[in-house]
């Protein structure tokens, strides 16, 4: 898939901050504003595709091939099990909140226990997974 | 009024599934009508005059926090429903692209190789 | 141990995401078969797993499971009573069996790595399903499983799995969302989402404003187990699944659509009044699968119809709602998911061996695989109720539930579509292994071992069960006491610590 003109890719370049920044700030502040792990995971993976669509997939691929993504999958979505099981460890039940980790008050970022580092985890797995789904679609032009 | 609308989001959604032949309008079709079933259940949990369920500070004083907040379940219960409708779009569309590649097509009542 | 029904779904979801870690990694080491082994080693752990919940969940008492601590109704749990316990065994062991089988059966194909996440994934939207209390769980657990097969339909990525897995999608997303407007409208009428919950509250509410969910909720689930006039999509699906797969949903995913049926309309809703509504679906199935069957020329698709068929047993004797009934319905259930996996998996031998699946191109392979035709023969028999197998007993306590219940054209019509199932079974018998041997033929060789394993394990149990019946009556009892009478599962799941 080629790129496309020199305004788009300007623009795209620019933007990309931005809306990076967007969606990291959606993904960290999911226990305190309305959002958390899918909406974040998915402007942060819009970005990147916004950048995949501007500059062609050859140049994404050199920098995060398909295998790649496909191991930060795997670790999202084994960070979110492990998140769980780390209760049962402690003699509580999966995913439990409370006893397991430090909760703080209602209001600054660090607070809310495990919901926090279960957003991120979260945001990593919808990312990497939507990322994934537009190379693999992308590659039905090379394949045949 | 949010009822009548979602209502007809699903009649919509229901008849282009039913009557439409092109693969891209059914899976239209079918986003459309799981949208107007999450409005339906978006609007089933407005409370007169409520607030947005947000514990932030100034909202957790005053007392009957819980009486006042929009209720927060059914919010829940979409943004999930969301999240799989995405998967099922994915799927739906890469299976569409092999079915134009494989038949040349993307009508619907020409995919009937096998009925035999 | 308390948290076995946590760990059950937790594993199989913990290996969909670590699949293609392991199958990368033993490509890059060249440890050949690290991805089977893997599989299979989880596989068995999950049934470890499900086998120890057994103990507690026969002698009555419900297992429950508060995820993340919260009291339900607020927060979601997990319920294990007999008929969790019940359908949780069957899923293990189909799936154990599956893995086993797949061990051989899809080594000609690429793109594994994919093929075991989706299974893992399958299989943990099933143990999903069955163990959960909560409605909205189960309706998210549902799809997960359902998106999966789809994918598993069309993984063959060749023209006649694209266009079945197409089909499949479309319809069962329809159902699926039905499904979630019942939900919908039940949270607007009773205001919880956990069903021990639901089943107190929706005792006070007056059963005309409960049509709607009620309708919603048989659509759904019926379009999911091919309950007439919402079978289309399948035996087209199960024709163009791989035979491992075709297997697993036969077995699994169908006693798990059932399951969630009965759970939703008859414990959630108390649904008794409609069961003759159940039972003449059910009946109208049983009779339009069989005839449907008789028809076919491709092995798969005659086992999809005869599918269905048996699915119209089970709803048929469900629906009797007499405490025979019920035992027969699952009794029945449990035996077509031996029988069923079973003669996927051989029709998958013969594919495997032969490379196609159509009756007209086989014939006298007896000579060839005589262990296979025996196998098939037993299951053969075994479906269409003759004496020594478990077909037989389930049956017959549905025939006795029919006249005991008052209505022996029941009885009689489902004696004659027995009769017609044995006639297309030996049928199918005849065409494939009897009979005149094509010169193409000549050499294929019998089926690999491994494959075999799981079909000689299940026919074994087919004759088990034939010859103890009450062992199977046994086996069903609490799950049957837990279908018809639900308090205990309300105390322990609302009341418990």
């Amino acid at each position: 898939m080629a790129g496309m003109t020199l305004i788009v890719r300007t623009i795209s370049r620019l933007l990309f901050p931005f809306m990076f920044l967007l969606g990291v700030y959606i993904v960290l502040h999911g226990h305190l504003t309305p959002g958390g792990g899918f909406p974040g995971g998915v402007i942060i993976a819009a970005s990147i595709i916004m950048l995949i669509l501007a500059y062609g997939i050859e140049r994404a691929e050199a920098k995060m091939s398909f295998l790649n993504a496909e191991i930060l999958d795997a670790i999202g979505g084994t960070a979110i099990v492990l998140l769980g099981l780390f209760g049962i460890l402690l003699g509580f039940y999966f995913l439990q909140n409370a006893p397991a980790y430090p909760i703080g008050e209602a209001g600054p970022l660090f607070s809310a226990g495990n919901l926090p580092l279960l957003y991120i985890a979260v945001g990593i797995k919808v990312t990497a997974g939507i990322v994934l789904i537009f190379y693999a679609m992308s590659r039905f032009r090379e394949k045949e | 009024m949010n009822y009548i609308i979602a209502m007809l989001l699903i009649t919509l959604g229901f008849y282009c599934l039913l009557i439409k032949r092109n693969l891209i309008k059914l899976i239209i079709g079918l986003s459309v009508m799981t949208d107007g079933i999450h409005l339906f259940l978006i609007s089933m949990g407005y409370r007169e005059g409520g607030i947005a369920p947000i514990a932030f500070g100034e909202w957790l004083k005053p007392p009957g926090f819980a009486a006042r907040a929009v209720d927060p379940i059914p919010q829940a219960l979409v943004l999930t429903s969301i999240v799989i409708n995405i998967c099922i779009l994915a799927l739906a569309l890469s299976l569409t692209i092999f079915a134009y590649r494989h038949y040349g097509t993307t009508n619907l009542s020409k995919l009937k190789r096998l009925k035999e | 141990m308390t948290h076995a029904p946590i760990l059950a779904i937790v594993l199989m979801v913990f290996g969909a995401f670590l699949t293609p870690v392991v199958g990368i990694s033993a490509r890059k080491l060249g440890l050949k078969r690290a991805r089977e082994y893997f599989v299979i080693a989880l596989m068995l752990a999950e049934l470890a797993l499900v086998l120890s919940m057994f103990k507690q969940v026969w002698g009555g008492q419900v297992l429950t499971y508060k995820l993340g601590g919260w009291q339900p109704p607020w927060g979601i749990a997990l319920a294990v009573d007999g008929l969790n316990m019940f359908v949780a065994m069957v899923v293990a062991g189909m799936g154990l069996l599956v893995a086993v089988y797949s061990y051989v059966y899809m080594e000609r194909d690429t793109g594994l790595d994919q093929f075991y996440t989706l299974f893992f994934l399958t299989m943990g939207g099933m143990m999903g399903v069955t163990l959960t209390g909560d409605i909205f769980n189960l309706y998210v657990f549902f799809e997960i499983m359902c998106i999966s097969s789809y994918a598993l339909v069309a993984f063959r990525r060749k023209w006649d799995s694209i266009e079945a897995g197409l089909k499949y999608m479309i319809v069962s997303s329809f159902g699926t969302s039905f499904i979630l407007l019942g939900i919908a409208f039940l949270y607007g009428q009773a205001g919880s989402l956990n069903i021990a919950d639901l089943i107190q509250k929706l005792e006070g509410i007056s059963s005309s404003n409960l049509i709607v969910p009620l309708s919603l909720f048989v659509a759904g689930f019926g379009i999911k187990i091919a309950m007439v006039p919402l079978h289309m999509w399948m035996p087209d699906a199960y024709q163009a699944a791989p035979s491992a797969m075709a297997a697993l949903f036969s077995g699994a995913t169908a006693t798990v659509g059932i399951y969630a049926m009965i759970r939703v309309v008859y414990i959630l809703f108390g649904a008794f009044a409609i069961g003759i509504t159940f039972a003449t679906l059910g009946l109208v199935t049983m009779v339009l699968g069989a005839l449907m069957a008789l028809a076919q020329r491709d092995l798969k698709r005659l086992l999809a119809y005869s599918g269905i068929s048996q699915i119209g047993y089970i709803l048929l004797g469900i629906g009797l709602g007499t405490v025979l009934g019920v035992q027969g319905g699952l009794f029945h259930l449990f035996n077509n998911a031996i029988y069923k996996t079973m003669l996927f998996m051989i029709a998958g031998a013969i594919v495997y061996r032969v490379g196609t699946s159509d009756m007209d191109q086989l014939g006298g392979l007896w000579k060839n695989m005589p262990v296979t035709g025996t196998l098939f023969a037993v299951g053969a028999l075994a479906i269409s109720g003759v004496p020594p197998f478990n077909g037989f007993a389930s049956k017959w306590t549905i025939y006795v539930a029919g006249i005991e219940a008052g209505r022996p054209v029941f009885t009689i019509i489902a004696l004659i579509t027995s009769a017609l199932t044995l006639a297309y079974f030996l049928k199918a018998l005849n065409s494939i292994f009897l009979g005149q041997r094509p010169k193409h033929l000549s050499d294929v060789k019998e089926t690999p071992l491994p494959m075999m394993f799981p079909i000689m394990l299940l026919a074994v149990l087919c004759v088990v069960f034939g010859v103890l019946p009450q062992l199977g009556i046994d086996l069903v009892r609490p799950a049957q006491e837990a279908v018809m009478n639900s308090s205990g599962y309300i105390s322990a799941v609302l009341g418990g610590a």
